[in-house]
């Protein structure tokens, strides 16, 4: 098992490092010439080769990744005398068009999408697993057609067309809720809940089906396993058979699932953000494309990133805990 | 004086109102008047914008962050009256004593500073502050963006002087000593020497990059986000992207200055809102929204439920801003004056007029001088067969394209062939706007290409005469009521924004000269007749086709008093607001 | 309903068995497909865009209208639509855009054929890269296949959706400057390769899962020990047998890829206006919520239909294609 784990977290490790990798040379070996975003319309060809010079863009492109690497670890301090200033560690890099620090930009939004991805993953969850147990247990009959049904209908919408639609209904038409305004819920929890509402229930009507379908087809599956027979036939209360035996046996593949789908999430509901305008990372990430500001994109495609891996390697280490056959395999 | 990039390239109306420029007021609907406000409460400020795109004085130049600036943290020599109307472009002294002497030849200006003005942190605002402050804008390496009037007027020889040594490492004492020469105190009295005659000085010294700025807090590129106050409030915290919160500046003496009110306790900007989402709250005007203003205006899809509902009569307005639209062709790749006439006749104003928002957007220009610019504006003889409409009239544009055939075959074939491109900003507006452009050439045989650029990209690509396409879309307004702030700044080299690329047309020794002599002029009448000669100049050679003599629209929070529009910036007075309980 | 795991209509099928035991399986499958209203359904609404799409001049034509055409007459003032419900008239069938008059019947059928198309092609590119990736991965098994398979662990590491967005202008002036005709041809090309660089991976999987199951198969360890080459081995032996579940996903992922390409529009980094998409239409009608609701329903109900009628037809499918089915119906 340890040694699995190790395998696992050296990997998790080495794409990291990949992806920064990769991140990096793709943003630095664009066409665009970074120093000549960092100032607006009256730039001179001087202050656009001072700013190259202190965001050190004139250096070869391993050093430049280098001394990114070097950022994230311990900090750093672009220019030197007047223009001096400095981004702790971890440090993303320094936004011009922002005029602040990548991290503490990309930091300012993770509580929006945290709250969001974990609203929205519980919801969907809930509904994902409970309407797929009922579909399992009434299959053929009408709650399970009526369900599926459903499902195929939240399939079909678009996020950005269903977070619209969402919008239009109880914002502007029936006015039952005001314009979704961030804040954060230690002030205002209520007020908290009432800004979420509407990506809840966008992130919840899209993801439900998919897990719908995993717990419907899980269970089925399990139900018809002869041990689970054997128990119903030992006269095990169906409740017990259920609980004990075909939900868990079920929930394996749903937990992988939802363990990439949470830290796909938390890496910015683009959609969702920007229709809510809520001041999340992919909304951020939005804004940055806008603005052309690459270390803002080189800092949130990291990150998110880093999200996917993180949760991948949870997934894994789940998987090898519940899994007999990983921990003795591998 | 800029409009805000996001909203001219975003919606082509920006939002603010007449520049009511020597007692005419141009507007329609400048229904509020400045009243006597009661202390206390908070004003809230909502925008889309990221930021106050420069705090540092010497680089705000955007016509509502200047307002706003002016209006709470930084106090020039002379300031504009808080007053509605044409009685808001008139100057009041500020820092000043009085509003300025001139010499004879109005070459040299002297101003003297009253007492008991003080910074935030309580030390008196001295002469060597001032000056301090004007020299910054030289060192352009760190103070971008700014206006360039110091540098164009002080009696420095180019090139001579950049900045102080606290911005620029390389200044040298004899460097300093020319600057020193040209900005001298003597006491409590500052004398600007001047290089050309300018008969209005004391009122380009209402520019912010004109206030003070203590030598020891300068921070260079972080002035930018922590400026030192003068005026009656400062800084409590600030977070691009978020929230600007001012609090009253307890140093702040109002004995020292007579024009600001300061009623609400403190004044809190709000960034990063979308455009909707301000309407949205504007409309329904709850809780902390009754104390807050859009400086977004509004937009124009909204215009009509705001405008057609008796409901919010006392809670909006509708008038003239400072700004005229237009369109500068790069007269050096569309170097053929019927190719250019060609497409002015051709392009359906009254289309995009509608499609932007009809009569919200303001009225067809014809020039670059608005009307409210009274001294400076004749109307434009515009190019002959143009349906006053603005409908297109196809068969004269078709006729002229014939001309050009014969006259310039090489730009014949390139603008019925590959084809014209066409600058604009990479929005949701201008995708349907440029259709209009598209199709209305194309019915006299011009071929156009679009060429949407984003807007943090926009300028510097249109500005660079190697990325600049054959014609891009701009706006402008005056910086005082001067049209010296217009003409020479949009199509002379001698300029800070000239689009044109006309240097290389033969008609443009002539313009320059002209130029030059209206600059030099001192007598302001035969000044404005010199200005208007070169509006119609440039009218005629079609350097840059005028849009409008644009509008704008403001909604406020129904607790909010002095929500009038302060002509000059084509703006809200944020200072003046006061909460009306 | 058509789901695939539905056990009671397993249990109904199983009553047929004796009647169709002497039918090919492609027969078996079509069978299956035609009980299954709601995909014939979906096949029809998709046909009926397809036609569309492909006859998009003519239709105009025929009707008299045009994407492009400028119409100042069907607005007010404001640039807002006369009459109720959008401009709904004779004229324009499904009313115009604000603001410049547009029939947004003639820009949905012309946005119907970029939709397609831009679904078709990266369907296309994904399935059959990811294809001959996994086929070789899961034959040569070794080097190649660890290397391919830690490639698409890579891949799939990456926040695609921000990634892609956040290329989109560089990525395209890159392009351009390579050669690529300005504007949409570029900003096609780049989309593609995007969506092909993030895409291959799910087919990729199943594909290698697939190949390494199979290439132990009787058949397979036949025609290596006569003598077959690796090249036939893959695409003749191999890959026929893949059919099924590669058809089942690809028409999954049409749909999915229709609405991206509204989505990406919608955000601004999509099609360059003013060609006509769907999303464009979408990021203009937000505009006008609320002087002119119709504007923002009619686009979004066709984009919804038309991903809708996808995934019940790619759901119809991959019940009638299921190799589990088959057995079920053939034992």
């Amino acid at each position: 098992m340890i040694a699995y784990l190790t395998r696992r977290i050296l990997f998790a490790g080495v794409l990291l490092l990949a992806v920064s990798l990769f991140t990096f040379l793709v943003f630095a070996l664009l066409p665009t010439d970074p120093a000549a975003l960092t100032c607006g319309k009256a730039c001179t060809p001087e202050r656009i080769e001072a700013n190259r010079t202190r965001l050190g863009y004139d250096q070869p492109l391993l050093t430049q990744y280098g001394k990114f690497l070097k950022g994230i670890v311990a900090g750093r301090t672009y220019g030197e005398g007047q223009g001096e200033f400095t981004c702790g560690a971890p440090s993303l890099g320094y936004s011009f068009s922002q005029k602040d620090c990548v991290t503490s930009l990309i930091a300012r939004t993770l509580p929006v999408t945290g709250s969001i991805a974990i609203g929205g993953f519980v919801l969907w969850m809930i509904f994902g697993i409970g309407l797929g147990m009922l579909s399992a247990l009434k299959r053929g009959r009408w709650p399970d057609r009526l369900i599926s049904i459903v499902s195929v209908v939240g399939l079909s919408f678009p996020t950005f067309f269903l977070a619209l639609l969402l919008l239009f209904i109880f914002v502007i038409w029936t006015q039952i809720l005001p314009f979704p305004s961030y804040v954060s819920p230690t002030e205002d929890f209520f007020g908290w809940c009432q800004a979420l509402l509407l990506p809840w229930l966008t992130i919840t009507i899209i993801s439900s089906p998919y897990y719908i379908r995993l717990t419907r087809f899980g269970m089925l599956e399990t139900m018809n396993e002869d041990y689970v027979r054997l128990g119903i036939a030992k006269g095990l209360k169906r409740w017990t058979v259920l609980r004990k035996y075909v939900l868990r046996s079920a929930l394996i593949p749903i937990v992988t699932v939802a363990g990439l789908d949470f830290g796909a999430t938390l890496g910015g509901a683009v959609f969702t953000e920007s229709i809510f305008s809520l001041p999340g990372m992919g909304r951020l990430s939005i804004k940055a494309v806008s603005d052309s500001d690459l270390p803002v994109l080189v800092g949130t495609t990291l990150v998110a990133g880093t999200f996917i891996v993180v949760f991948n390697l949870l997934t894994d280490i789940f998987y090898g805990l519940v899994d007999p056959r990983v921990r003795i395999h591998k | 004086m800029k409009l805000r990039s996001y909203k001219f390239l975003g919606v082509a109306i920006a939002a603010s109102l007449v520049i009511a420029a020597c007692g005419s007021d141009g507007g329609s609907g400048s229904i509020n008047k400045a009243t006597k406000g009661k202390p206390g409460g908070t004003v809230y400020i909502l925008t889309q914008g990221e930021q106050i795109t420069h705090l540092d004085p010497q680089r705000n130049y955007t016509g509502s962050d200047l307002a706003f600036a002016a209006s709470t943290m930084h106090r020039t020599l002379t300031s504009y009256k808080y007053a509605a109307g044409g009685e808001g472009s008139e100057i009041e002294a500020d820092l000043a004593t009085d509003t300025g002497t001139a010499s004879e030849d109005a070459k040299t200006w002297s101003f003297t500073l009253r007492d008991g003005s003080t910074f935030e942190d309580g030390t008196a605002i001295t002469c060597a502050d001032v000056a301090y402050g004007v020299s910054r804008t030289f060192a352009q390496e760190v103070i971008t963006d700014g206006p360039t009037y110091a540098i164009s007027y002080l009696d420095i020889p180019e090139g001579g002087y950049s900045g102080p040594v606290e911005l620029n490492a390389a200044t040298t004492a004899e460097e300093q000593a020319l600057f020193d020469s040209a900005v001298a105190c003597e006491d409590k009295t500052i004398t600007f020497r001047l290089k050309v005659p300018v008969a209005d000085f004391n009122v380009a010294v209402t520019l912010l990059s004109f206030s003070p700025v203590p030598k020891a807090s300068d921070t260079g590129e972080g002035y930018d986000t922590a400026p030192v106050s003068s005026g009656p409030y400062k800084i409590e915290s600030y977070t691009p992207g978020d929230s600007l919160v001012l609090v009253r500046n307890e140093n702040w003496d109002k004995d020292s200055d007579p024009i600001r009110n300061a009623y609400p306790d403190s004044i809190v900007y709000k960034f990063a809102l979308e455009g909707a989402v301000i309407d949205e709250r504007m409309i329904a005007d709850n809780g902390d929204d009754q104390t807050a203003v859009s400086s977004d205006g509004i937009l124009p899809e909204n215009l009509l439920t705001i405008f057609d509902d008796p409901k919010f009569e006392s809670r909006r307005q509708d008038g003239y801003d400072p700004y005229v639209t237009y369109t500068a062709f790069n007269v050096k790749q569309v170097s053929c004056l019927e190719i250019r006439q060609a497409v002015w006749l051709a392009l359906d104003r009254e289309a995009l007029r509608t499609a932007a928002g009809g009569p919200y957007t303001g009225d067809f220009a014809d020039g670059f001088i608005k009307p409210a610019l009274a001294e400076d504006y004749a109307p434009g003889k515009l190019v002959e067969g143009l349906n006053v409409d603005g409908t297109p009239n196809t068969e004269a544009a078709i006729a002229k394209m014939a001309e050009a055939k014969t006259a310039c075959p090489d730009i014949y074939e390139l603008a019925t062939g590959e084809g014209l491109k066409f600058d604009h900003g990479d929005t949701p507006t201008w995708a349907k706007l440029v259709a209009i452009w598209i199709e209305s050439l194309k019915a006299a045989g011009i071929v156009l290409n679009s060429n949407p650029i984003e807007p943090s990209a926009y300028y510097p690509t249109i500005m660079d005469p190697e990325t600049q396409g054959s014609m891009s879309r701009s706006g402008w307004g005056p910086d005082w009521a001067n049209a010296s702030t217009v003409i020479p700044e949009l199509f002379c080299d001698c300029g800070g924004f000239n689009l044109s690329q006309n240097s290389a047309d033969p008609a443009y020794a002539e313009f320059e000269a002209g130029v030059q002599a209206a600059r030099a002029e001192t007598n302001r009448g035969k000044q404005g007749k010199m200005w208007q000669e070169l509006n119609q100049y440039v009218l005629d050679q079609v350097w840059a086709i005028p849009g409008s003599f644009t509008k704008a629209q403001d909604i406020w929070g129904s607790k909010l008093g002095n929500t009038y529009r302060w002509g000059p910036y084509g703006s809200f007075n944020f200072g003046d607001l006061f909460v009306n309980s | 309903m058509t789901d695939v795991l539905s056990v009671d209509e397993r249990g109904d099928d199983s009553l047929l068995v004796t009647s169709i035991e002497s039918k090919s399986p492609k027969r078996l499958s079509w069978d299956r497909f035609k009980r299954d209203r709601f995909a014939i359904a979906g096949l029809g609404v998709v046909v009926f865009f397809l036609f569309i799409a492909i006859f998009a001049p003519l239709i105009t034509k025929i009707i008299g209208i045009s994407p492009n055409a400028l119409d100042r007459d069907s607005l007010n003032d404001y640039g807002l639509p006369n009459g109720r419900f959008g401009g709904i008239s004779g004229k324009h069938w499904l009313g115009v855009e604000p603001g410049t008059g547009r029939d947004i019947l003639a820009r949905l059928i012309y946005g119907a054929r970029l939709s397609l198309f831009v679904g078709l092609v990266a369907t296309l590119i994904t399935t059959s890269v990811g294809m001959v990736l996994g086929l070789i991965a899961g034959y040569l098994r070794g080097r190649v296949d660890t290397f391919l398979s830690r490639l698409s662990d890579l891949v799939m590491t990456f926040p695609s959706l921000i990634l892609t967005i956040a290329l989109v202008r560089p990525g395209t002036q890159r392009l351009e400057a390579m050669g690529v005709p300005e504007g949409n041809p570029a900003r096609l090309t780049y989309l593609m390769l995007v969506t092909l660089f993030f895409g291959w991976v799910g087919f990729f999987r199943i594909v290698r899962g697939q190949t390494l199951a199979l290439r132990e198969r009787e058949f397979v360890e036949a025609a290596r020990s006569s003598g077959a080459g690796p090249g036939h081995i893959i695409f003749r032996q191999i890959a026929p047998n893949l059919w099924g579940p590669i058809i089942a996903l690809a028409s999954m992922s049409l749909p999915a890829y229709v609405a991206y390409e509204a989505a990406l529009s919608f955000l601004g980094v999509g099609i360059i206006a003013p060609t006509a998409s769907w999303g464009i239409m979408l990021q203009d009608s937000v505009h006008f919520y609320r002087a002119d609701p119709t504007y923002f329903f009619i686009p979004g109900a066709t984009l919804f239909v038309l991903v809708m009628a996808f995934y019940l037809l790619s759901e119809g499918l991959r019940d009638a294609l299921d190799p589990k089915n088959d057995r079920q119906q053939v034992a």
